[in-house]
């Protein structure tokens, strides 16, 4: 019986590092059968149809745009052309990249580390004030963002950030999204003996974060880390607002092919697929990554 | 739950033991009272000291905007003018008063319900399915979360094309299956269906891996003792998967809570005006602000009154959601109480 | 409750530190327009850097080198919004906060009237060197009533009839623009009765959208909504406004003239596409949309008539907001890119209609044609579309919100079709009553 034979060879190779992938020899037991395939193959149609939809345009032209609202399922040939137009065009393609790859970097980094930090104190750590504190961080989420913009902008142009990629950076240095993600996560993902162990160790408070928190965190840093790279480099309002054109990110660069009162889709769609295919490049390999944290164990010692 | 108190003694489930205790190996004594005090301030400062990076940022960035809302709810107060007479509760009176409020609540619960609902339910069941031993692992996974990385503007461009009454290539699916065309635009519920469908498009498997995430943290020892109790897939799931995703369940329904209830891209951007519809058919809470405070009327004391309301209806169904859900997931009771007991 | 001491000492250090920012804020009455401001302190007393923010395509990109050329010392820092809209949320952004806008801010007539309310967050621009620049009612509209110029004018969309020529034949019609302009000269009733004789002998809906025409009819009526005092006319016995909107919504609906699309929709683009509707109003900007959106498609014309006189659709202007710290510059500078020699480069780059009298004599405006409307002598025959505006609708503090009651009655109807006309009237009068105006 697979079952059997999975798990002794979970249990012969338990070793810490592949803790967390245990439960996965438990599936090999049911290899899924083609239903659930099926299923996978047409919701992954469904995620993917629109972005070859947005690529279909952008390979298109506007008259062949404008006739068809229905593409046919095989590009065009002007894929190349219009990306090239995206990139060549007065919008300052390259300046925006730059920009917006700085402003999500670190943002990325700053959310991860302190959320991380934070979550930890919030899931394992006792003080004082400890829930009431995190509930108000997560109420802080409830307030309806529109409303901020003009108070905030009075707050930039005090600090005469405005038109500096620094106003975007520092607002979304610590989310209270990441804080309450990393509170959960490692709710449910960091024992508490292996805090315990590092402390009888004579492990110092952050000594104890650095070496077992900060591990056992990885899966969720991974994919906060990439939430927020991906929020920070399709967010348009508030760089809108703050930047404006002359110091822009992408998507307001991008927002400037809109600028004519006929709208070339082709071109637009361009610039939606120059936008989005670093991301997905950016997705292979961090979605590589997540696979590689889970092996590497949530719970390793 | 008999597995999960069988496993947990074996140390892989979170917190068998309520807390970290501070070790005090026996040393030398003066050294020791050293290592004591520093080690106790240490303990007692470092968890102010990490959560304090969200307070400062907060003080500086979040917190005058709060004060300034606040302050401006209670006054006549014009986006541009400037600061008016104060008025109280005046403003909030006014817009509870106003029918638009009324609908734009509707149109929210509506299209809430309509997106968070299926949207938490799918990506939880597309989570355990992608957790199985599949063929291309990551493949499956990167497909599903495939639409996140498309901007909402993109989402919109693309949708809005879509769900075109006349010339939408839905109706025109619908139509060669004989079915007559849906007023997208006119029906207030189709509206609300065609705006979840956009939300659901960009979120779930967004929700799914995260899902998927806390999945994987799921020792594997409690799978183990299902699968001896003789537990088949389905009982796994409602037994050992879903209580043991309770910390995230909660996140997700709490964080789609509040954004599902701020919803103001997509709707906004649903037709050409962004206005709501002519009968402001999906007009939510948030375009409801936004056109009071940056309309032509330029109410800001009003707009910063709705937003005061809504973060109140936020906060209340977030906590019908949190009792829901905490109700839901308890099942692992062992966890449970060891949550309480630290939570003290 | 010693928990949450500690939190709350640290909140309130917090905001009161955050106050005494906000003070300052409130009390300080000459901003720093940050981006001119950090630059220019810098630089030489005489050296200037002067900002601008336009949208969309004002043509101006070359003419900044131009500038800077002809005024050794001025430095041009060009911002561009993609779309009026987002100009605007910016524009209203910076007001509000009382900072952050640029020397130079670009403005469209919709919302104008907004900001004419605030004639002290605008420079005054009234100057004899521009006395008499702008055609009479494009100087009116960024007039206040006690006479202030809070704006100069750049383009304006002189609005002619766009027809399709091919449609026009086969119902019969005559299809020559001279003719077809004869056939429509008149009110808005001949446009109405010849789009019931077209429909006679023809499938094609006569028009694009009752929204479209509305904006039409409104914009001839010298004040629609508004007193002259800027009080708002009751709409329940706003007669003028009824009897528009009752044949507006005969025609559309009951003589089924109207292919009851919304404008900008997708449909609406779509329907370019499929002999979707025969006519439209066309100001001269949206030229180039029915070229895009009807790519492939021949028999586009335009005749040289508006039903009911003349009439202008869109414009924009440059303003200079008091924040700026270099307010006589940046006047000085939105002037010589106002002027007519510069809006006749512009044209000429964009094809961005201008307000002067002076540049509406140009050879280079008069001579233009457009191959995709039947080579029709479009320069000529906006110049005289332009000629032809009579009437500066008053729009007060709250026209669009007025305005918007009835568009939206008139969409439920033409578009939607949730109401009918009268149920749909009935609900814009509660939705004026609702805006609780004085």
């Amino acid at each position: 019986m697979s079952t059997s034979i999975a798990m002794t060879r979970q249990r012969a190779g338990a070793g810490a590092a592949r803790a967390a992938s245990r439960h996965r020899g438990i599936g090999a037991s049911r290899r899924p059968g083609w239903v659930t395939y099926l299923a996978l193959g047409i919701v992954t149609i469904a995620a993917a149809y629109p972005i070859y939809y947005a690529i279909l345009l952008a390979s298109s032209d506007a008259k062949t745009i404008a006739q068809h609202p229905v593409p046919s399922l095989i590009p065009g040939p002007n894929l190349l052309e219009n990306l090239h137009r995206v990139v060549t065009s007065d919008i300052g393609f390259w300046h925006a990249v730059v920009n917006s790859l700085i402003v999500a970097v670190i943002t990325s980094v700053s959310v991860v580390f302190f959320a991380t930090l934070a979550g930890y104190a919030f899931s394992r750590l006792r003080f004082r004030g400890r829930r009431g504190l995190l509930v108000f961080i997560v109420a802080t989420m409830a307030v309806p963002t529109q409303l901020g913009v003009v108070p905030l902008f009075i707050v930039m142009a005090k600090l005469d950030w405005t038109g500096k990629l620094i106003a975007v950076i520092v607002p979304a240095m610590v989310t209270a999204f990441g804080v309450f993600w990393m509170t959960q996560y490692l709710d449910s993902a960091l024992p508490y003996e292996l805090i315990e162990a590092a402390r009888v160790d004579g492990c110092t408070m952050i000594q104890t974060f650095w070496n077992i928190a900060l591990p056992a965190a990885r899966p969720a840093a991974s994919m906060l880390a990439l939430f927020t790279f991906v929020g920070s480099w399709t967010s348009f309002f508030w760089p809108f607002i703050v930047l404006g054109s002359t110091n822009p990110t992408l998507p307001v660069a991008l927002q400037l092919l809109q600028a004519s009162y006929f709208k070339d889709f082709a071109l637009i769609m361009a610039g939606v697929v120059a936008a989005t295919l670093p991301l997905i490049a950016l997705f292979a390999v961090v979605g590589r990554q997540l696979v590689a944290g889970i092996m590497q164990g949530a719970v390793k010692g | 739950m008999a597995m999960t108190a069988k496993t947990g003694p074996q140390g892989s489930a979170p917190g068998s033991r309520p807390e970290a205790r501070r070790p005090v190996p026996p040393r030398d004594e003066a050294r020791q009272a050293r290592r004591n005090f520093w080690g106790k301030v240490d303990v007692k400062l470092s968890p102010y000291l990490y959560i304090s990076p969200f307070f400062i940022l907060f003080a500086i960035v979040g917190l005058f905007p709060l004060a300034y809302t606040a302050f401006a709810s209670m006054h006549d107060w014009n986006l541009i003018g400037g600061q008016g007479d104060f008025v109280g509760l005046g403003n909030f009176v006014d817009v509870v008063q106003q029918p638009r409020f009324m609908t734009a609540l509707r149109n929210t619960f509506s299209i809430f319900l309509l997106s968070s609902v299926p949207q938490v339910i799918f990506a939880i069941v597309i989570a355990f399915v992608l957790d199985a031993n599949l063929r291309a692992r990551t493949f499956w996974r990167m497909g599903v979360l495939l639409p996140y990385v498309v901007a909402p503007v993109a989402v919109a461009l693309i949708f809005s094309r879509a769900f075109a009454d006349q010339s939408g290539m839905i109706n025109s699916l619908l139509g060669s299956l004989g079915i007559d065309p849906v007023r997208w635009h006119a029906d207030p519920l189709a509206s609300h269906l065609a705006i979840a469908t956009m939300v659901n498009f960009r979120w779930t498997g967004y929700n799914a891996l995260i899902f998927l995430a806390a999945m994987q943290a799921i020792p594997g020892d409690l799978y183990e003792a299902a699968v001896l109790d003789g537990a088949n897939r389905a009982r796994q799931f409602f037994s050992v998967t879903v209580p043991m995703l309770r910390p995230t369940i909660i996140f997700v329904v709490i964080t789609s809570t509040i954004g599902g209830l701020q919803i103001f891209d997509e709707p906004r951007m649903f037709d050409q005006l962004g206005q709501g519809g002519s009968d402001r058919q999906w007009m939510t809470v948030t375009m409801y602000l936004y056109e009071l405070g940056w309309g032509s009327q330029k109410s800001f004391g009003k707009a910063a009154a709705v937003a005061w309301i809504l973060f109140l209806v936020i906060v209340i169904i977030g906590m019908i959601n949190f009792a829901i859900t905490q109700r839901i997931a308890s099942a692992g009771s062992a966890t449970h109480a060891t949550k309480k007991k630290v939570a003290r | 409750m010693r928990t949450i001491r500690k939190p709350w000492l640290m909140l309130t250090v917090g905001m009161a530190s955050i106050a005494t920012l906000a003070a300052g804020c409130s009390s300080s009455s000459t901003p720093a327009a940050s981006g001119s401001a950090s630059t220019s302190a810098s630089a030489a007393a005489e050296d200037v850097t002067l900002t601008i923010t336009t949208f969309n395509e004002f043509g101006y990109d070359d003419l900044y080198a131009k500038y800077e050329a002809a005024n050794p010392g001025v430095k041009i820092e060009a911002t561009k919004a993609a779309t009026s809209n987002e100009a605007r949320d910016k524009m209203m952004t910076g007001l509000a906060a009382g900072s952050g806008l640029t020397d130079v801010e670009a403005i469209e007539v919709d919302w104008l009237p907004e900001l004419m309310q605030y004639p002290d967050k605008l420079v005054d621009l009234t100057n004899d060197d521009v006395k008499g620049r702008w055609l009479d009612w494009k100087a009116a509209q960024a007039t206040t009533p006690d006479g202030k110029l809070i704006a100069y004018g750049t383009d304006i969309g002189p609005e002619g009839v766009c027809y399709r020529s091919d449609l026009f034949a086969a119902a019969g019609l005559p299809t020559d623009r001279a003719e077809v302009a004869k056939l429509l000269t008149g009110d808005w009733d001949t446009y109405f009765k010849v789009g019931k004789d077209f429909m006679s002998k023809s499938k094609v809906p006569w028009f694009d959208s009752a929204g479209g025409i509305y904006q039409g009819m409104v914009n001839q009526m010298p004040a629609a909504y508004e007193n002259a005092d800027g009080t708002a006319k009751p709409l329940a016995d706003n007669t003028e406004v009824k009897d528009a909107y009752t044949a507006l919504m005969t025609a559309s609906v009951t003589d089924n003239l109207s292919a009851h699309l919304g404008q900008w929709s997708d449909d609406w683009t779509n329907a370019f596409q499929n002999d979707g509707f025969a006519t439209m109003l066309c100001p001269g900007w949206m030229l180039g949309v029915i070229e895009g959106n009807a790519a492939g498609v021949t028999g586009w014309d335009i005749a040289d008539v508006f039903p009911g006189g003349g009439g202008n659709w869109g414009g924009s202007f440059l303003t200079v907001p008091t924040q700026s710290t270099h307010p006589e510059e940046a006047r000085k500078f939105a002037a010589w890119l106002t002027a007519p020699e510069q809006q006749i480069a512009a044209f000429k780059a964009k094809g961005t209609f201008p307000s002067q009298v002076d540049a509406l004599k140009s050879q280079d405006l008069l001579g233009q044609t457009n191959a995709f409307f039947n080579n029709a002598p479009t320069g000529q025959i906006l110049a005289t579309r332009a000629a032809a505006v009579t009437v500066s609708p008053f729009k007060g503090a709250n026209y669009f919100a007025i305005n918007t009651t009835v568009t939206d009655a008139i969409a439920r109807v033409d578009v939607d079709k949730t109401d009918d006309a009268a149920a749909s009237w009935d609900k814009a009068v509660s939705d004026f009553t609702n805006l609780g105006l004085k």
